[in-house]
């Protein structure tokens, strides 16, 4: 039979007494229902009830009563002087502000029935019911709705599903789509949009020239096979990533975490299935036999910041690296702005500060190991050396075992030596007077000093000894050599978290669980606490409302310029709502039933009609649908940084394809750090490395490649979701003068020449393809011969000059021609359409 | 400001940023006729529409039209240079009282820390009788223009957080620079030079880097450029070797005809944003190094700056911010490194201060009295100051210094609507805490742009689902400051 609260109250009343604490002098016994609750409605529950929990305090019920408010408990049942609450309404002192803040005073009489209740306990009766999680009705944090393709009456346009549902909305509004893309800005648009590379020309004729009614998903397939699709899309998930090469803030020293730069790569070619990319990311520590690449794997989550600053407080920035592991995870997964809720409760959406913290809780359970990475070679090498180390070791200790007999002999020999003789030696005078004394009559400290100076002559030890040395040396190298990169590894007992009072990490507040917002679905855990692999579970589990969505919203960005949700980073009520929100939810769901292939999503939107649409402007629409919501045609996209270094490469020739390793460093031009505190290694590469992709280039966060900076390569201080792409007069004189842009023009140029049978217009019209894939009409054909005859003339007729543009090949005999034909692959890696996306 | 601008209600609604980013820089500037009355958007031309820097008029009339800020990186020392304290004076190498320490954290010094008077001579300069340090003899000469702040107050107290939180109003990384936000809500007055340069000085890069100047979430167009010192100012300036004047107009030509004849095919407007940047660009080759040129000035101007044609220096510089302004941009920063004179070898309050102030004190005063001859003073705001200042206790090391401080120092202001002539505020009596009128460095920040016609709590920009402006959450105007 349950207690009634009463009579509870009573028995905690009676314990307290026993225990010796002072019970108020009136001894009439408070109800709660009847004395405490009325007082607190009228006081209270406006700021700290079922509508607002002002600092995350909730009075009305007992079970948040007893939980209190962000800056810990409010009550302190027995103990009214030292309980916040009571502190508050007596006019609150430095810590806790007054209450209630605005209305009128509690009375005395008031005062006094809340300090007998809580000092008799603070019973109060069990709530009735269990507090319902907390419940949204803003569209992202519903269900995944079941839905199926619409019909629509252009039925022949549909390619695959996708079609039906964009066609069906701009049927309604009365539009048609674009036409279709011609092939050659097809293959072009794909090739760049899978690979991050122009296609080669002869892809190009491949194409143009294939009759199969399926040549167009025979390319996408060959380069979803690509390993430079890996490079591509795994590039962007380092933007979220904030991946980069050094520590950031002040300092920004060297680090190495490449192994995790190289994993993202390999993970996007194997096409690790979405969940298990971000399991492994967060918590790859975690599972059961985790394998090396796993450990890799979370290196995620140590892209964080580091100040090496002098007097810094470690714990201060340790804060902040988890808090933007939180902020990170918020806007990487679930599209929200967890960050908003580090100081208060979030403005907008239903998440709370506690909550936040509950978050930080998950994450605050790890330390930050640097891990080794041997090769297979090493991994063999070290066991080996260990193996001889001490094999030589035992075979010393043999040696040593009869040195005794050998250094008698030895000293022997010595005593009978002329005096000249033993001058030889150059011993220290108190060796010579060690030895000079019988070995019987010797002290302990002269017995080792004359060992310890034998050892070092002794014939049968010297080759031992000096090859332990020597085998020590060649260990250390290699565990020098072993390459590091940066991990989680999660406490044996986890830190305590605390709610940070105003987002203060020195005033802690309430104490916080391990936990997930009430808004979404809960969490099970695996043990009696929630950890990283839990929570990385729950955010792919098939009931997550917003994984997949803000996934394929986020794929679906890179090809068309904006989201279904054009705010990609918030899905919250600040942000936008989706134009298109069954196709969010049927892409969702298609990943997640398709095992959550990545490759398999691409593949979709690539081979949609949406998809193949001509990107030229439709004036006929701009009333209509201004920002091309509706997706009437597709879009012009300026290139991203490193796809516009590469595509210069890959025009050109001089491209290297491998793959991983190590950063690069392509020449930069001189003075990059006199902006930076420090000035930072970068030793030009001298091989084929100067023409390596752009992601493999060297990312010092302070001073990024200015190359990549100029075209808004993201500076790896907090996640970028989205690259902003501007167009300013700096990338103007990069792409002309940049030398190490001129270099590849004149390399674009000596591989032109390479090809002696052509004459000017077919090579002119060779090098217009190898930067844009269509052929150039007739027009663009005769500016470009006309230029060519133009610097012809003049590097014809200046040599100096022209073996300065000729570079490598200014010896060449035909140095003026190469000059002329690098100023023409100069033009073409100039142009508006070789740095953009048609 | 949407009821204003009913179109563009549906821009306000998403992230601005990325409508910069889809439909490129010209349709951007539209985002911002958010700042502009109906008439001005009226008004605007398709052409300008172009350019993300074009001049656009401000919230209301502004006092100045551009600005200089001299950053003295390091945190220069109050106390020996303006924060004259007979009290720390009279107990100097007494500890400091407890209850000034208490629950405090500094980055080096321990709660047992002496206090430290200075060995600087202090007198009054000026009809206003500013008090300042024998180390300023420039600054004195001009007492009467300047507005001295005693009293400023940041959040942070190590270098780089403190830096960033001086330039973006946070102590995060990433964050929208001052100029950034400046050129973003009112464009630049010049079309031959980016509208927010960054200069250097002092023996090493300012600690911070890039973050200082980064246009965080806005479009990088709003990034300060760093110009470099030597012959090449601005990275990718110069002609490839072997490519003369002539190669580069023939050369530009073809491209501009070549992206003509793309935006004519496919209607992107995008294509004349970078047609326009391309014709910038090769306006900025000549007028860049033009620019930086000064052997063109006259000796006087010359001497008065203590500049030196080719010889890197603060007092170049100076000069440089006078011909930048005087050209249109409309941000100019400074930075002088090397103020942060904790007490070891070669930073203490010694020869390193005299070495600083050296540096800096004769060419800032320069440079105030050259904009004032030049009738420029009036519109231009000047700024000087560090990212903190430093305690009033010393530090226990080698030679003097003291730590950093963030609970008072001093800034100083001029000319662009700033009333000279006075001094503002006031530490207690050993120059630990304000007593009288303290400016955060948001109500600094909040002062600045209103100087520039600009309303702090509007210029705004939506990212990560909230509305951030250069003042975080704070500011309020000085308007003691304000002539």
């Amino acid at each position: 039979m349950p207690i009634s609260p009463r009579i509870l109250g009573l028995f905690v009343s009676l314990s307290l007494a026993l225990m010796g604490i002072e019970i108020h002098a009136d001894e009439s016994a408070v109800d709660f229902d009847l004395n405490v609750k009325p007082i607190l409605a009228a006081h209270c529950f406006d700021c700290h009830g079922e509508d607002a929990q002002e600092s995350g305090l909730r009075l009305d019920r007992t079970d948040t009563r007893a939980l209190g408010g962000n800056s810990g408990a409010a009550i302190l049942p027995g103990k009214s002087a030292d309980s916040p609450l009571l502190i508050a309404i007596r006019g609150g002192n430095e810590r806790v502000p007054k209450m209630p803040p605005d209305g009128p005073m509690l009375s005395a009489k008031e005062i006094d029935l809340l300090v007998r209740w809580i000092d008799a306990g603070a019973v109060a009766p069990a709530d009735a019911e269990q507090l319902a999680s907390r419940q949204s009705d803003h569209w992202s944090f519903q269900p995944l709705s079941a839905v199926s393709p619409p019909q629509v009456s252009n039925s022949e346009y549909v390619r695959n599903p996708i079609d039906a549902f964009v066609l069906a909305r701009l049927e309604a509004e009365g539009l048609t789509p674009a036409t279709e893309a011609d092939r050659a800005t097809l293959i072009r648009r794909v090739t760049l949009d899978l690979t991050g590379l122009p296609p080669a020309v002869e892809e190009v004729d491949a194409y143009l020239n294939d009759p199969r009614e399926d040549a167009y998903e025979i390319v996408v397939d060959r380069l979803l096979a690509s390993p430079h699709y890996g490079e591509r899309w795994g590039r962007q998930w380092l933007d979220v990533a904030r991946y980069a090469d050094s520590n950031g803030y002040t300092i920004d020293g060297a680090r190495s975490i490449w192994k995790y730069r190289d994993w993202v790569i390999e993970a996007f070619n194997r096409d690790l299935p979405f969940d298990q990319f971000a399991i492994e990311q967060l918590a790859g520590d975690l599972l059961p036999g985790a394998t090396i690449a796993q450990k890799i794997a979370t290196g995620f989550h140590r892209n964080t910041m580091v100040n090496e600053e002098g007097g810094t407080d470690k714990e201060q920035f340790r804060v902040e690296a988890v808090v933007d592991r939180v902020s990170t995870t918020g806007v990487a997964f679930m599209g929200l702005t967890l960050g908003c809720a580090r100081c208060h409760d979030h403005k907008f959406d239903p998440i709370s500060q506690r909550e936040f913290y509950q978050i930080f809780a998950v994450f605050n359970g790890a330390d930050e190991p640097t891990l080794p990475v041997p090769t297979q070679q090493q991994s063999k090498e070290l066991p080996a050396i260990d193996a001889e180390i001490k094999q030589s070791l035992e075979r010393l200790a043999m040696v040593d075992a009869n040195i005794g007999t050998r250094q008698a002999e030895w000293e022997a020999a010595y005593s009978a030596k002329s005096e000249q003789d033993r001058a030889a030696f150059k011993f220290a005078p108190e060796v010579t007077a060690a030895l000079a004394i019988p070995a019987g009559q010797r002290s302990t400290e002269q017995l080792d000093l004359i060992r310890g100076v034998y050892q070092k002559i002794d014939p049968e030890r010297i080759p031992l000894a000096e090859s332990i040395e020597s085998l020590k040396r060649q260990q250390e190298q290699v565990k020098k050599s072993i390459t590091t990169t940066l991990v989680m590894r999660e406490r044996k007992e986890p830190r305590e978290t605390f709610v940070h009072v105003r987002g203060d990490f020195l005033q802690p507040g309430a104490p916080v669980k391990p936990g997930v917002p009430a808004v979404l679905p809960p969490l099970t855990a695996r043990g009696v606490q929630t950890d990283r692999l839990d929570f990385a579970r729950w955010l792919v589990d098939d009931e997550h409302p917003l994984t997949a969505r803000v996934t394929v919203n986020r794929i679906w960005q890179t090809y068309f310029g904006q989201g279904l949700v054009a705010t990609e980073n918030d899905f919250g009520l600040q942000g936008e709502a989706p134009s298109h929100p069954e196709l969010l939810d049927w892409l969702a769901r298609t990943l997640m039933t398709a095992g959550w292939s990545q490759k398999a999503l691409h593949r979709l939107i690539v081979t949609s009609g949406v998809y193949r649409q001509s990107s030229h402007a439709r004036p006929e629409l701009a009333g209509a649908d201004p920002y091309n919501k509706l997706l009437a045609r597709q879009v012009r996209l300026r290139l991203e940084a490193e796809a516009i270094r590469d595509s210069a490469l890959g025009a050109s020739g001089l491209l290297s394809r491998e793959l991983g390793g190590p950063g690069v460093y392509p020449p930069q031009p001189e003075g990059i750090y006199r902006f930076t505190q420090q000035v930072k290694f970068w030793g030009t590469a001298k091989d084929s490395d100067r023409y390596r992709r752009g992601l493999y280039t060297y990312l010092w966060r302070s001073s990024p490649y200015p190359f990549l900076k100029t075209f808004d390569v993201p500076d790896a201080v907090v996640a970028c979701t989205r690259r902003p792409r501007s167009n300013t007069p700096l990338q103007a004189l990069t792409l002309a003068n940049d030398l190490a842009f001129v270099e590849i023009a004149q390399g674009y140029a000596s591989n032109l020449l390479a090809q002696p049978t052509l004459g000017d217009r077919a090579r002119a019209e060779q090098a217009f393809r190898q930067a844009l894939a269509r052929k150039p009409n007739e027009h663009e054909l005769i500016r470009l011969l006309e230029y060519l005859e133009l610097q012809r003339a003049h590097f014809a007729a200046s040599p100096k000059a022209a073996a300065q543009v000729a570079q490598r090949d200014s010896g060449a005999p035909n140095a003026a021609e190469v000059a002329a034909w690098t100023m023409v692959a100069r033009v073409l890696l100039n142009l508006d359409e070789f740095i953009t996306r048609e | 400001m949407a009821d204003r601008n009913q179109p563009l209600n549906e821009l306000h609604a998403r992230t601005r940023r990325h409508f910069f980013a889809e439909c490129g820089v010209g349709l951007g500037s539209i985002a911002l006729a958010s700042l502009l009355n109906d008439e001005a958007q009226a008004a605007i031309e398709p052409l300008v529409l172009q350019d993300p820097l074009a001049p656009r008029r401000p919230h209301f009339a502004p006092k100045a039209k551009r600005v200089i800020f001299l950053f003295m990186a390091g945190g220069p020392s109050q106390l020996e240079l303006f924060d004259y304290k007979p009290k720390l004076q009279e107990l100097s190498g007494q500890v400091v009282p407890p209850e000034f320490t208490k629950n405090k954290r500094f980055a080096f010094i321990k709660g047992d820390a002496k206090l430290l008077g200075t060995t600087r001579k202090f007198a009054r300069h000026g009809q206003c009788g500013a008090e300042l340090s024998d180390l300023l003899p420039g600054l004195a000469s001009v007492a009467d223009d300047v507005c001295i702040v005693k009293s400023m107050v940041t959040d942070v107290f190590n270098h780089g957080p403190a830096k960033v939180f001086l330039n973006t109003g946070s102590s995060r990384f990433g964050m929208p620079s001052m100029g950034a936000w400046l050129t973003y809500g009112i464009g630049s007055e010049s079309r031959d030079l980016p509208g927010f340069v960054v200069l250097q000085s002092g023996p090493r890069g300012p600690r911070g880097g890039n973050p200082l100047w980064g246009s965080g979430f806005l479009p990088t167009a709003y990034q300060g450029v760093p110009f470099l010192s030597g012959p090449e100012p601005i990275l990718n300036l110069s002609n490839p070797p072997g490519v003369d004047r002539t190669r580069q107009a023939e050369f530009l030509n073809t491209v501009q005809q070549l992206n003509s004849e793309r935006l004519a095919a496919v209607g992107d407007p995008e294509i004349s944003t970078r047609i326009s940047a391309y014709e910038m660009a090769y306006r900025m080759q000549t007028s860049a190094p033009e620019l930086i040129d000064i052997s063109g000035e006259s000796a006087a101007t010359l001497a008065m700056y203590g500049a030196e044609p080719g010889k890197p220096s603060f007092a170049n510089n100076c000069l440089l911010a006078r011909r930048l302004v005087e050209r249109g941009v409309r941000f100019v920063q400074l930075y002088h490194t090397d103020w942060d004179h904790h007490g070891n070898h070669d930073t203490h309050l010694g020869e390193p201060l005299d070495a600083r102030c050296k540096e800096t004190d004769g060419p800032a005063a320069a440079l105030i009295k050259d904009l004032k001859a030049r009738g420029l003073l009036d519109d231009t705001l000047v700024v000087w100051g560090g990212e903190f200042g430093r305690t009033p206790m010393g530090e226990p090391r080698d030679l003097i210094g003291r730590d950093h401080h963030v609970d008072g120092y001093t800034m100083w202001l001029a000319g662009g609507g700033i009333k000279g002539g006075q001094s503002i505020g006031a530490t207690d009596e050993l120059g630990y805490y304000v007593v009288e009128d303290r400016v955060h460095v948001h109500d600094l920040q909040a002062t600045m742009l209103h100087l520039l016609g600009l309303d702090h709590l509007k210029l705004t920009y939506q990212f990560q689902g909230r509305q951030f402006r250069l003042t975080d959450v704070g500011g309020n105007l000085v308007t003691k400051m304000i002539a």
